[in-house]
């Protein structure tokens, strides 16, 4: 049986937003993750200097801002396929303990049951 | 709350915080001189002026901590650098060790059945003899 995911979420493209983070197959999350944190930043100190400079020229610097807030909130959408399948990861793990409990349990019960009736089985025999 | 729903949160108070930010300072700074040929502006009766120099400063304190807040969230985020296919390839492991440790415990499951049954079956016979054993008096 082959696993198969289909994510729903479109990519910033397909949205008309540039994307700032790098693309590629495996994306260092926590890294991109900071690193827009901080463009952010720095893009908000920008407005307020622009705000009091060129007041007039706010409009790219919000459009800078908006493309990083959705930068962001697209890239933490993206972690959902990875927690789905690392909470089935460990839901199974702990099936599988608990499954292995229960067969221990079970071949030891039934030892227990065999010994006692061959302790019977004597018992009666001996009379 | 789980961790990327946290992010999330925090994602949005930085913005609410940017703008409340951005839009309170805008709203509330005094008029500034634009040039020399232009009468100073009226000081503005109703600001109070130390009140003023405070709030960029505490304003901009809570976004920073918002934004170290955020730093941290991610730091404590669980993710391993394994990436989707090891993923994958871990589900598929633990699926055939369950589907093996499922089929164990069905064949212990029907051996301890057939036992059970034989066990009644031989307590219905012994109760069987005990009752013979006894039968009661036909006089």
């Amino acid at each position: 049986m082959k696993i198969v995911t289909s994510d729903v979420l479109p990519s910033l493209e397909e949205q008309g937003v540039r994307q700032l983070y790098s693309k590629g197959p495996n994306v260092d999350f926590k890294k991109e993750l900071r690193s827009l944190n901080s463009e952010l930043q720095l893009h908000i100190l920008e407005l307020a200097d622009i705000l009091i400079e060129r007041p007039s020229q706010y409009a790219r610097r919000i459009e800078e801002i908006s493309t990083v807030f959705k930068n962001l909130h697209h890239l933490l959408n993206s972690l959902h396929p990875h927690q789905a399948r690392s909470t089935l990861i460990h839901i199974m793990e702990l099936q599988i303990k608990r499954r292995k409990q229960a067969l221990e349990d079970i071949k030891r019960r039934r030892e227990v049951a065999q010994r006692i009736l061959n302790e019977s089985l004597a018992t009666l025999d001996g009379h | 709350m789980d961790i990327i729903s946290q992010l999330q949160e925090q994602v949005n108070s930085i913005a609410n915080l940017a703008l409340n930010t951005i839009g309170t300072l805008q709203r509330d700074a005094p008029p500034n001189r634009l040039s020399p040929n232009y009468p100073e502006p009226p000081a503005h009766p109703t600001e109070d002026g130390a009140n003023f120099s405070e709030e960029p400063k505490l304003m901009s304190a809570s976004l920073v901590k918002a934004a170290k807040q955020f730093d941290v969230l991610v730091a404590s985020l669980p993710i391993s650098e394994t990436g989707e296919e090891a993923q994958i390839k871990r589900i598929a492991e633990l699926q055939a060790e369950n589907d093996a440790v499922g089929q164990e415990l069905q064949k212990q499951l029907e051996a301890a059945e057939m036992e059970l049954n034989q066990v009644q079956e031989l307590y219905r016979q012994a109760t069987d003899n005990c009752l013979n054993l006894k039968k009661p008096d036909v006089n």
